[in-house]
């Protein structure tokens, strides 16, 4: 976002009055806009004092409903990992690590990552909280790489945690008989495949993260391939 | 606010100088503990209740969302972050959300407009819960609420108790856009400051 009033936004924000598309726009700002993100918690918990003006006690039986129902509501997990089907490790050439290397071309700020801690309730909100646990960790870091063809690709990582998230944005159209496919590469020029993917997504990666140097996407035929077809549509250093 | 003289957890979980907060609460709750679960829903629910209420105005849709809200904090306290606003906070903004998602899914928003017209956003002081700690909280909110231009108070008002959009308050009240949203954070900063919060207090 460029606007120049986006830091205003804070203010309808924390007082959910921001439509859906703004939102979900303005939260993508909040990863990367610090000054942001506090001054979003400051404002917050001024907006909250809101509520002192109404407070009503419920009717007492609702207590009752209330706990009744948790006996069957389960509790979620401090983290819910979501672990991709088993890695297949292959080895790139040289020669195509060379031509992988020369494909790293424009890094584009871009990116879809939300970190709101309070949203929990469909799939992308799940994925943000996951997303929200990563950039937590002290050494997270956010990368990011233009998709050959259109697209932004963000990766959002943590060496310590071993973990990352990927996020995949505006990507083009392919044929019903190719598939994305998500590679991690470590130094020595291993691939690890992460999974396929028909469109944009957000993907918590566990593991697949410490000691890998570069993210990279590639088209391949529908059911993916065990080694990444070149040139990439997209490789970004991890560093 | 009454404090238990016996509780029934640990005395040597987290608080200071011994007092229970809705914090420490909200973490023995995401360690599945229902007793702190059962405390910390005396403890915010008259909050939940009443701003839900006010916002969607239709007792018994209040009462459901309200419960789902309490649920939500039952299933989600694992997933609260101290660091990052305090559990009042927390729940607050989940029960904004609720009622917020509620009213705009189940109203139209012509149904709301000719709503507005015939609600008035002056404050319920009378339905205020009466314990003296919330007295007096809610009386600095309404002597800092009185400190805002009228154009501040009202953008955020009708947002935050009637669930507009700043496009609908900027409409309502016939004004720019770019106005509303600006009022909206200035009012919210000269509220942040005159209420003397930070995000780490509750």
């Amino acid at each position: 976002m460029t606007e120049p009033d986006v830091h205003t936004l804070t203010g309808p924000y924390v007082l959910d009055a921001l439509p859906e598309d703004e939102r979900v726009r303005f939260e993508a700002h909040l990863t990367e806009c610090t000054f942001c993100s506090t001054e979003v918690a400051e404002l917050r918990t001024a907006a909250v004092k809101l509520a002192t003006q109404v407070s009503t006690p419920p009717p007492p039986a609702l207590k009752a409903n209330v706990m009744a129902a948790i006996n069957d509501v389960r509790q979620l997990p401090p983290q819910v990992p979501v672990v991709e089907p088993g890695p297949r490790v292959r080895r790139f050439t040289r020669r195509s690590v060379l031509t992988l290397a020369a494909a790293a071309l424009a890094v584009a700020a871009a990116g879809g990552v939300a970190v709101d801690q309070y949203r929990d309730r469909t799939a992308a909100e799940h994925a943000n909280q996951q997303m929200a646990a990563v950039l937590a960790q002290p050494d997270a870091r956010t990368v990011h790489g233009t998709v050959e063809g259109g697209g932004q690709a963000t990766v959002v990582l943590s060496t310590k945690a071993d973990k990352s998230v990927v996020v995949l944005r505006d990507l083009p159209k392919l044929p019903a008989d190719h598939t994305w496919q998500l590679w991690m590469m470590d130094p020595a020029n291993k691939a690890t495949s992460l999974g396929l993917t028909d469109g944009d997504l957000t993907r918590v990666i566990n593991g697949s993260t410490t000691g890998m140097a570069t993210f990279g996407l590639t088209i391949e035929p529908t059911g993916g391939s065990p080694t990444p077809t070149l040139p990439p549509a997209a490789l970004v250093p991890l560093t | 606010m009454t404090e238990p003289t016996a509780l029934p957890w640990p005395a040597g979980s987290p608080g200071r100088s011994g007092a229970i907060t809705d914090g420490d609460l909200l973490a023995l709750t995401a360690g599945g503990d229902t007793a702190a679960f059962s405390a910390l829903y005396d403890r915010v629910s008259p909050w939940v209740f009443g701003l839900v209420r006010r916002i969607l105005r239709n007792p018994a849709q209040s009462e459901e969302v309200t419960q789902e809200v309490m649920i939500d904090v039952w299933r989600t306290a694992t997933r609260y972050d101290a660091d990052r606003g305090s559990a009042h906070s927390w729940i607050l903004t989940i029960a904004h959300r609720r009622a917020v998602d509620r009213v705009r899914s189940e109203q139209s928003s012509a149904d709301r407009t000719e709503l507005v017209g015939t609600r008035s956003v002056e404050v319920d002081f009378d339905q205020v819960a009466d314990t003296v700690s919330t007295r007096l909280e809610a009386e600095q909110v309404r002597r800092c609420l009185g400190t805002l231009t009228e154009l501040q108070r009202e953008s955020i008002e009708l947002a935050y108790y009637n669930g507009y959009t700043y496009p609908e308050v900027a409409q309502r009240l016939g004004a720019k856009l770019p106005t509303i949203k600006a009022r909206m954070r200035d009012g919210l900063i000269r509220l942040r400051d005159c209420l003397g919060t930070t995000k780490g207090q509750s």
